[in-house]
């Protein structure tokens, strides 16, 4: 009889598996990247030949790789390797003076890129002296500066001839190109989609090469793969982005499972083809792990801008006066002709709704959609599913639609903040009702929405989630709706096991069980065994991806 | 929308061999073809020449019947705006009706399509109906693998069975079969040597806000029997087999017929109709319905469907007779009844009461 041996067997763990069936194990063994026997010292015993390298857990922690369910690849690794990064707390001639550095050191005619100013600079940078102290300080370069939001952009007059914008240029819709308010010169602020204008141009200029947004993407991944995740979706795959993943996946050098979501029109902050052009494209990209599978949805704004959608009215201000509620950017028929139309070439939606409206309507054209359309193996999720009116939160469940949590922002923070003053102490409170979305049965996933927030780190979310209140010892003694917390063990499904069902991966990735790829992380402390406010210190010793070690901590 | 200014327009359709030339050389040589336009594929087909009064060099013929032959362009709305202006300008006869011929390989759809929402179109023109050509002969091969020939007879008013002369009694009933299981409302008239009545084929008044004519008042009363009583020997769908559809297994596709006892809101109606395009427009190959609109009780509206595409709702001057119940039939590949009468229900404010199925 043949017998056939393991690639890697790890044994003497405490291996949480995220399988119901069997939460818990002490050994592994894996062949081919896919686990082939989960269990005891006497499941894989018969597995060891010569050729197999064990693992000695030494009694740690072990459990399945995370699963963040949203989040922008390309942009942490952009900005990490090839932008000039300064503080969004910086002054507009502190900018000046390190853009003039970067602008000496850079090769003639080369773009420079920078981000993120603070967006409470734009006002200030909107005139004819601000715009002459940067300008000076770009030595001729086309520069295009970020703000924090990435909604809005600061360009130099180099990068504004090259995107063909002169002073009689009109205003694109939804945008605004900034002019000085008595001489009518160019600023170079770039409001919204007049953002696009540049970004067309730096794109366009060959700035990024496939070569460096490959090496974008991949140092997003060991950054995600340092934290224990090795399967992501990215919330807004264009292109490029897709076109590094498969060019990554083709190298064999992708070290995560990439589910893409690919916007059905063009992102305020992201520029290129969308919807049917893009989804046409969408085989070109597939790989071993690349799945082009979902789309991504725009449905509303965020609430601190009040962008959101909401039932009630934000607070009244003078802008807006009393009443404004937001408002989504999709009707019901608009957005149920785009699920029907999704749902027939196989796409999932992933549907962005930060406010309580939007999430109705979302929920609401998805009923539409499954009274006619029947059952479904498709998968749609509600993005920031934070806000929801009390009567949709049963409606999940029923219409199998999965709760996207991110950000990670389900505990005290400055966002929380900026709700209270849009809405008021009391609704802003109500914000991220886990338990009930739990108990009404829903399937929930979890996400950072990486850069959103300054650090992919899933751990933050996981002590979060189970205790309400801020990790970092920000607003200390604070919860935020306590009673919305949930227990450890429902996290780490949230993250894992759900989290993948919620991609589309639950039959293949998820959880440590026969037949699923080897993705696998090491814990230097047994999470089920310490106290709630420690969960955050976690750190991953080791990280597994279809069997193969992908990050070790201190290498 | 409609007005009785529009001009009528028939559309002919047919597979490739089913005899729908033969049948408009017949019908291009009858008088009651004077003051009719007929937009045909090619000249050369049809044997015209001792029929011609005169004849253009821009594909344009006078017969001597009255009736005005012109090859069809690349482009229908050129073509019917192009006949309407030489009418207006005095360079053809004026023309009370149209004929289309399709090409017979060709998805009538797109031509239905056009007449149904080209705004030039509809100002001018209405459809009068869609007859199909079937061959008794290989017509019930044709349908097993062609997939067009059965959109053809689904979207069809009227069928015409051609060379009966040649085919077998029992084949004859076999296709018969079929058909009806297709297309289940269309009337089917039998032809041999392509001669058949013109007003077999004219003057269907589908479209016509007059509605008296037989063929409306007839579907309408197949639409109520069809809802209410099993079919012959004609194989159901199995979950829906209580609900008497009708369901041709070679082609996947299905009909049935649905009776509302109770007014419809036109809004709730126009979101629902709005929902079934979108979402399932693709496989709706025929709808038809007289509505009793809760707005107008005296006034029906009539609605025609064509995959995703509504003709603009047609309201009646009055009802065809004195049964005032709304009648909706569709003709469909693989959209269960049951979702219609759920999503009616829940979108068009329909009570389910209200929906009336056969006796138990």
């Amino acid at each position: 009889m043949n017998r056939t041996f393991a690639d890697t067997v790890f044994r003497n763990g405490r291996i949480y598996t995220s399988n119901r069936g069997q939460p818990w194990a002490t050994c592994a063994a894996v062949k081919a990247g896919r686990f082939i026997a989960v269990g005891e010292e006497r499941d894989v015993a018969a597995l060891i030949g010569e050729g197999t390298a064990t693992v000695d857990l030494g009694g740690r922690m072990a459990m399945p790789g995370i699963v963040d369910i949203h989040n922008h690849i390309m942009m942490g690794g952009q900005a990490d390797l090839y932008e000039l990064r300064f503080s969004n707390a910086d002054s507009i001639p502190r900018i000046a003076e390190t853009l003039h550095k970067a602008a000496s050191a850079a090769a003639p005619g080369a773009w420079i890129v920078g981000g993120q100013f603070g967006n409470n600079l734009l006002n200030e940078m909107n005139n004819a002296e601000s715009c002459a102290l940067l300008d000076a300080a770009c030595l001729g370069h086309p520069v295009v500066l970020r703000d924090d939001t990435y909604h809005n952009r600061w360009a130099s007059s180099a990068a504004l001839r090259l995107a063909g914008v002169a002073a009689d240029t009109a205003d694109p819709t939804d945008g605004e190109i900034g002019r000085d308010l008595k001489s009518g010169t160019l600023t170079g602020i770039m409001i919204e989609a007049a953002s696009g204008l540049v970004e067309r141009a730096l794109a366009a200029s060959g700035h990024y090469t496939a070569e460096m947004d490959r090496a974008a993407v991949a140092r997003s991944i060991s950054v995600l793969n340092a934290y224990g995740v090795t399967a992501f979706i990215d919330a807004a795959s264009m292109q490029p982005i897709m076109a590094a993943l498969k060019g990554l996946d083709d190298r064999g050098e992708l070290t995560a499972w990439a589910v893409c979501a690919m916007p059905v029109v063009e992102p305020g902050f992201m520029f290129g083809k969308a919807g049917e052009e893009l989804f046409a494209l969408r085989e070109d990209y597939r790989g071993a792990h690349v799945k082009p599978d979902y789309v991504k949805v725009f449905l509303d704004g965020v609430p601190g801008a009040k962008t959101a959608a909401f039932h009630e009215p934000y607070v009244t201000d003078p802008v807006r006066g009393c009443c404004f509620r937001g408002a989504t950017m999709l009707t019901v028929p608009d957005l149920i002709r785009w699920l029907g139309r999704c749902e027939k070439l196989g796409l999932a939606a992933k549907i962005h709704c930060a406010g309580d409206a939007a999430v109705t309507q979302a929920l609401d054209a998805i009923d539409v959609v499954r009274s006619f359309n029947g059952p479904t193996h498709l998968i749609h999720q509600i993005a920031h599913a934070s806000y929801i009116a009390p009567d949709d939160i049963k409606r999940f469940a029923e219409l199998g639609v999965a709760a996207d949590l991110s950000p990670i922002i389900w505990y005290p923070t400055i966002f929380l903040e900026a709700h209270k003053a849009a809405m008021g102490e009391e609704r802003a409170q109500r914000f991220w009702p886990n338990r009930d979305l739990k108990e009404a049965g829903a399937l929930m996933a979890g996400g950072s929405d990486w850069p959103v927030i300054p650090i992919p780190d899933p751990w933050q979310g996981i002590e979060g989630m189970v205790t309400r209140q801020n990790p970092t010892g920000d607003f200390p003694g604070k919860s935020l709706w306590a009673e919305q917390a949930l227990d450890l063990k429902t996290v780490i499904d949230i993250y894992t096991i759900d989290a993948a069902r919620a991609a589309g991966l639950g039959q293949s990735i998820g959880s440590i069980e026969v037949g699923k790829s080897a993705d696998l992380i090491v814990l230097d402390q047994m999470i089920f065994d310490i106290p709630p406010d420690q969960l955050a210190d976690t750190r991953v010793e080791m990280t597994f991806f279809e069997g193969c070690k992908v990050y070790e901590r201190g290498a | 929308m409609a007005t009785a200014d529009q001009i009528p327009v028939t559309v002919l359709t047919g597979f490739l061999g089913s005899g729908k030339t033969t049948v408009l050389n017949h019908l291009l040589r009858q008088p009651e073809l004077g003051g009719v336009v007929a937009i045909i594929n090619e000249f050369g087909e049809v044997a015209l020449d001792h029929l011609l009064v005169e004849s253009s060099e821009d594909r344009l013929a006078l017969l001597d019947n009255g009736c005005i032959c012109c090859s069809v362009r690349e482009d229908l709305i050129e073509t019917l705006a192009d006949l309407a202006s030489r009418c207006a300008d005095g360079t053809i006869p004026p023309f009370h009706r149209v004929l289309v011929e399709t090409t017979g390989l060709a998805d009538p759809v797109p031509v239905l399509h056009t007449l149904m929402t080209a705004p030039d179109v509809l100002s001018r023109y209405r459809i009068d109906g869609v007859v199909a050509t079937v061959d008794a002969v290989n017509g019930a091969h044709t349908l097993a693998a062609h997939g067009e020939a059965v959109r053809q007879i689904a979207v069809a008013d009227r069928l015409l069975v051609t060379k009966i002369d040649l085919a077998a009694e029992d084949a004859l009933a076999r296709l018969d079969a079929q058909l009806v299981a297709i297309n289940p409302v269309a009337t089917r008239t039998k032809v041999q040597n392509g001669i058949v009545d013109p007003a077999k084929v004219l003057d269907a008044g589908l479209f016509d806000p007059a509605a008296r004519s037989a063929d409306v008042v007839r579907w309408f009363d197949l639409a109520s029997q069809a809802a209410n009583s099993p079919h012959g020997d004609h194989h159901c769908e199995g979950e829906a087999c209580g609900h008497h559809s009708h369901h041709a297994h070679d082609a996947g596709v299905s009909s049935y017929s649905l009776v509302i006892d109770e007014p419809i809101q036109r809004e709730a109606l126009a979101r629902w109709l709005d929902y079934v395009a979108a979402l399932r427009g693709e496989d709706l190959l025929r709808f038809k319905a007289i509505v009793h609109v809760a707005e107008q009780p005296d006034a029906p509206i009539v609605v025609h469907g064509v995959q995703h595409v509504f003709h603009p709702p047609i309201t009646l001057a009055g009802w065809p007779s004195a049964d005032r119940r709304s009648r909706l039939v569709f003709i469909v590949r693989g959209i269960p009844r049951r979702i219609i009468e759920n999503t009616l229900c829940k979108f068009a404010a329909v009570s389910r009461a209200a929906i009336q199925r056969s006796a138990a």
